[in-house]
């Protein structure tokens, strides 16, 4: 394979650089400013990394309380402590659940004990290298983790009139696994890509063609059908036939045993409760041994780019899904380095999560000075804008206008709030508001949400949508009655609700006077809340 | 061998995905000229004749119109059907009696009878064809509406690029763009419905809204002093297009009686009037859609009911383009995904013939009159030069004024010609 003697050389250069002592996040820094002599911007200013960190982590921007708080503190540790603070608190469950649903499920579908799998997992800061051999090898037993099967079975749901998609889970498994997006190379070697070879699409298709949903349980669960005979394939390119038993690229094949007809059950399907059987060979086994493993360097490196990507908006590998030779990562040594730490620690994200935060080149100012002007995005020389989640700007406009308290908290408790009528033909549990934002902002199924991609659709919600404007007039403790309350300075009160940071002068000036010399106060202060909630630095995370 | 791998549902590497760079970059570039213009564009500057800019009017055909129904009869022959033929307005040029009312403006088309294309399934013929069939380059093409979006651009009219009128449902499809993004993708107008979310709302009048937007804009330009503009330029983008398309709510008004009774009150007739004034609101792209047309069993009657409602509707909004000069800016393309095979089966149908069909055109580029290629005297093969999907994107294209022989789509700095390289223009065609 042409990446090999690569791969060597790096590995060499890192056994000869021990981290002395160095926490990681300092070995980032270096390892990013040494990657070029040009100019990097300075720290960002507090309110713009508050509400950087609290998107990242909890997935919503702060409370205007809670950056009051933040920016008044003049700690010297305080943004270590805040990124501590946040990592303990409960809606980094709730974001990592989400972040990870939209990478893993591309919006396919939802599933309650899909979602309850990830939350625990967070919660737990369970590793990742369990998480996934959760996912690929699920334990009905255990009823936390046994969601985790969703990852397989949603995809071989027919769609359409589609066929079952099992070539789309082999694809799947390489694409979010080992950063290897092997769909090309089903029918023949990669016509691109030298390093992406038919034999490793079929060596993953292997493991999982003869795998089927469970019809005899209320949550998802995986068959398999008895695995008898070596996969055999042909090229549209090469003459012959070719065979193969489950492999994973660059790792030994696992042999196919033979069994006596009527032998290949450890326990026989059970025609009354129609539970299927259980082959004594399960490829699925084999994988979750060879897949998660610290040896496996594809899987270490794609855990990392993804949550690289997590933290700062593009890969190390770009895209996250074409790791291969001729698609060199920006910074291959902390590429290598990262993974090795991962692993060490125990595929701990939090660790790495942390680490990322508390580095310099996560907490680089996105301000533009021209000394960084047309810097390209994978030298990290100035921070750069990330897209913003349906999820993302569901939790932030209900905490910029305060109608988060207002949503009824269990759907059992789902009466209409009286508090104030609002426009009663709006739903306002949280499952009518999230079914809204994911029509107006997410991507259709099996679309990845990793570019910036605003759309008009997006644009009518806000402009027009019944939604968000139910949010804008007074109720008891909103943004707007406490607008309404007040006699001046309106503009830091609708700034530090609505994007985290103190309002310039001329920003001031603008507000207020807009407000205070309008015939109508109510309504301009709703203008004026719609106005920074429909402006690119709200819905943008910078 | 290589057609399978043209359309194969899993050969979408994502390296042919665009980068953010790249997705952006085109975009952002058109949106500072386009958005500008905001939502204040006054609708009489795209009625402005003199500087029209070239359209399409694309009448896709679902499921496939039988040929030997329509443009290319072949009565008291074997596999002839029911119907008779009957003259058109160009003399010795026959067409089914089906529709009459072609026939009359038969001098105002272009006819292909020579079409051989080569999927005979829909779930890879459709996506084929309206890819123009480009070679295997490890991409998924776009469909001929986001191609044209991509390469035009939306013009100065403030509305989207690419508008779907259908049946079903409505909303923004991103699928027919492939690799050139979703921004390139379709509005969607379903059953003559506006998008969601397009009314201003009774509780926001047109001074306060003027106010809330003044406010964003102001928002918006203090963020961007100091930024990247690159995601605040696609972001201001989409705004602008929705205030334009909110500025046209017009568009969806009730439709005048008449235009009913001349369009017919039929699904096709309603959203071939919505095609028309889209077009006259200078869209640059207009997909009308007409289903129910896969007539594997009593063709006949199937072909006896679906033809009069097309041929109303496409009669009178070749009639109106005309009558307004439009047809002189405006490219209409009528096709379906293949022609229908001329053996009658056992349940009185027709099932799939991509061998040898039809297709039809008028307007901007095309050379009126022009009925060209032959089939054999059963309908069964292509006797001319047979025109594959390819020729007919050439043809096209030309006719838009785009050299489609040296233009290319330069995707993640990978140049790929716009239609297939194997194929050429119709000159017959173009005028």
């Amino acid at each position: 394979m042409k990446s090999q003697p690569f791969i060597t050389v790096v590995l060499f250069l890192l056994s000869s650089l021990p981290l002395f002592g160095q926490e990681f996040y300092e070995v980032i820094d270096q390892q990013i400013e040494q990657s070029t002599t040009e100019a990097f911007a300075g720290q960002s200013t507090d309110s713009e990394f508050l509400r950087r960190i609290y998107l990242d982590l909890i997935g919503q921007i702060p409370t205007a309380d809670e950056a009051r708080k933040f920016l008044s503190n003049t700690a010297i540790d305080k943004r270590s402590l805040l990124i501590d603070q946040l990592l303990q608190d409960p809606r980094y469950t709730r974001r990592m659940t989400e972040f990870f649903n939209v990478m893993l499920m591309e919006r396919r579908g939802e599933d309650p004990n899909w979602q309850l799998f990830l939350s625990s997992s967070f919660k737990n800061n369970v590793p990742w290298n369990q998480m996934v051999k959760q996912m690929v090898s699920p334990d009905t037993k255990e009823k936390n983790t046994r969601g985790a099967a969703y990852f397989l079975t949603k995809r071989l749901e027919k769609y359409g009139q589609n066929p079952t998609d099992f070539p789309g889970l082999a694809r799947d498994i390489g694409r979010m696994f080992l950063g290897m997006d092997l769909a090309c190379a089903q029918c023949h070697d990669h016509l691109f890509i030298d390093d992406y070879k038919q034999a490793d699409f079929q060596g993953l298709f292997a493991f999982i063609n003869n795998s089927f949903i469970r019809r005899d349980t209320d949550y998802p669960a995986i068959g398999m059908n008895p695995v008898k005979v070596k996969l055999e394939f042909n090229s549209v390119f090469a003459e012959g036939t070719f065979s193969t038993g489950p492999k994973l690229p660059g790792m030994d094949e696992i042999p196919v045993p033979e069994f006596v007809t009527g032998e290949e059950f450890s326990i026989p399907p059970n025609k009354d409760t129609k539970a299927p059987g259980i082959p004594k060979f399960n490829p699925l086994d084999y994988l979750a041994r060879q897949l998660p493993t610290e040896s496996n360097q594809s899987f270490n490196v794609n855990a990392v780019n993804r949550i690289w990507f997590l933290m700062m908006g593009r890969g190390i590998v770009q895209p996250l899904d074409l790791h291969h030779s001729d698609n060199p990562p920006s910074h291959p040594e902390l590429l290598q380095l990262m993974g090795q730490q991962l692993s060490e620690h125990n595929y701990d994200i939090k660790w790495l999560i942390r680490q990322i935060a508390l580095s310099k080149t996560y907490q680089r100012t996105g301000v533009v000075n021209p000394s960084v002007a047309n810097a390209k995005h994978q030298q990290y020389r100035v921070y750069a804008e990330k897209p913003m989640s349906a999820e993302q700007l569901m939790w932030s406009m209900l905490t910029a206008t305060g109608q988060l308290s207002h949503i009824p908290r269990e759907p059992a408790d789902s009466e209409p709030d009286t508090d104030q009528p609002l426009d009663d033909r709006i739903d306002q549990t949280l499952e009518g508001i999230r079914a809204d934002f994911l029509a107006a902002y997410a991507n259709p199924p099996r679309e990845p949400e990793t570019e910036f991609a605003p759309s008009v659709r997006g644009a009518l919600f806000i402009l027009n949508g019944p939604r968000v404007l139910s949010w804008l007039s007074p109720r008891p403790g909103n943004l707007a009655e406490l607008l309404n309350q007040q006699a001046d300075n309106y503009a830091e009160t609708l700034y530090l609700s609505i994007l985290s940071r103190k309002p310039t002068s001329e920003e001031a000036k603008q507000f207020n006077q807009y407000i205070s010399s309008h015939s109508n106060q109510a309504k301009a202060i709703e203008q004026a809340i719609w106005a920074l909630l429909a402006s690119n630095e709200f819905s943008i995370n910078h | 061998m290589s057609r399978s791998q043209t359309n194969h549902p899993l050969c979408k590497p994502g390296e042919h995905t665009l980068s953010r760079r790249q997705l952006l970059g085109t975009g952002a570039a058109g949106a500072i000229s386009w958005g500008g213009l905001g939502g204040l564009i006054n609708p009489l500057v795209a009625d402005d004749m003199a500087t029209r800019e070239k359209q399409v009017l694309f009448i896709w055909i679902d499921g496939g119109m039988s040929q030997l129904e329509s443009w290319d009869p072949k009565p008291n022959t074997q596999f002839g059907g029911p119907f008779r033929s009957i003259p058109t307005s160009i003399p010795g040029i026959h067409v089914s009696e089906l529709m009459p009312k072609t026939s009359q403006i038969m001098h105002k088309l272009a006819v292909d009878r020579g079409v051989s294309t080569f999927d005979n399934s829909h779930s890879a013929g459709v996506p084929r064809i309206n890819r123009g069939d480009p070679k295997d380059r490890g991409v998924i093409y776009p469909y001929f509406g986001s191609a044209v979006a991509n390469l035009m651009g939306p013009g100065n009219s403030g509305l989207p690029p690419y508008v779907w009128v259908k049946p079903g449902s409505g909303g923004f499809k991103y699928q027919d763009a492939g690799f050139l993004g979703p921004k390139y993708g379709a509005l969607a107008i379903g059953e003559g419905e506006p998008p969601p979310n397009i009314l201003l709302p009774n509780n926001i009048d047109a001074q306060q809204n003027m106010e809330r937007n003044a406010l964003r804009t102001f928002a918006n330009k203090q963020y961007s002093e100091s930024r990247d503009t690159i995601f605040s330029d696609a972001q201001n983008f989409v705004f602008d297009t929705a205030q334009a398309l909110m500025q046209r709510q017009t568009l969806f008004d009730e439709p005048d009686p008449k235009d009913v009774q001349r369009y017919g009150d039929t699904p096709l007739g309603r959203d071939m009037l919505i095609g028309r004034k889209m077009l006259e609101a200078g869209v640059r792209f207009v997909k009308v859609n007409s289903y129910g047309w896969d007539t594997h069993g009593d063709n006949f009657n199937a072909h006896a009911s679906l033809m009069p409602r097309f041929d109303q509707a496409f009669t009178a909004v070749v009639e109106d383009l005309d009558e307004r000069g439009l047809l002189d800016h405006v490219l209409v393309i009528a096709m379906s995904e293949f022609g229908r095979t001329p053996r009658i089966n056992g349940h009185i149908g027709r099932d799939h013939w991509p061998e040898a069909w039809s297709i039809a055109m008028s307007g901007t580029g095309i050379k009126r009159g022009a009925i060209i290629g032959n089939t054999n005297d059963e309908g069964t093969w292509v006797t001319s030069e047979p025109h594959d999907i390819g020729h007919f994107f050439h043809t096209w294209f030309n006719a838009l004024g785009i050299d489609s022989e040296h233009t290319e789509y330069i995707n993640d700095g990978q140049p790929l010609p716009i239609a297939n390289d194997d194929c050429s223009p119709i000159r017959e065609l173009l005028s």
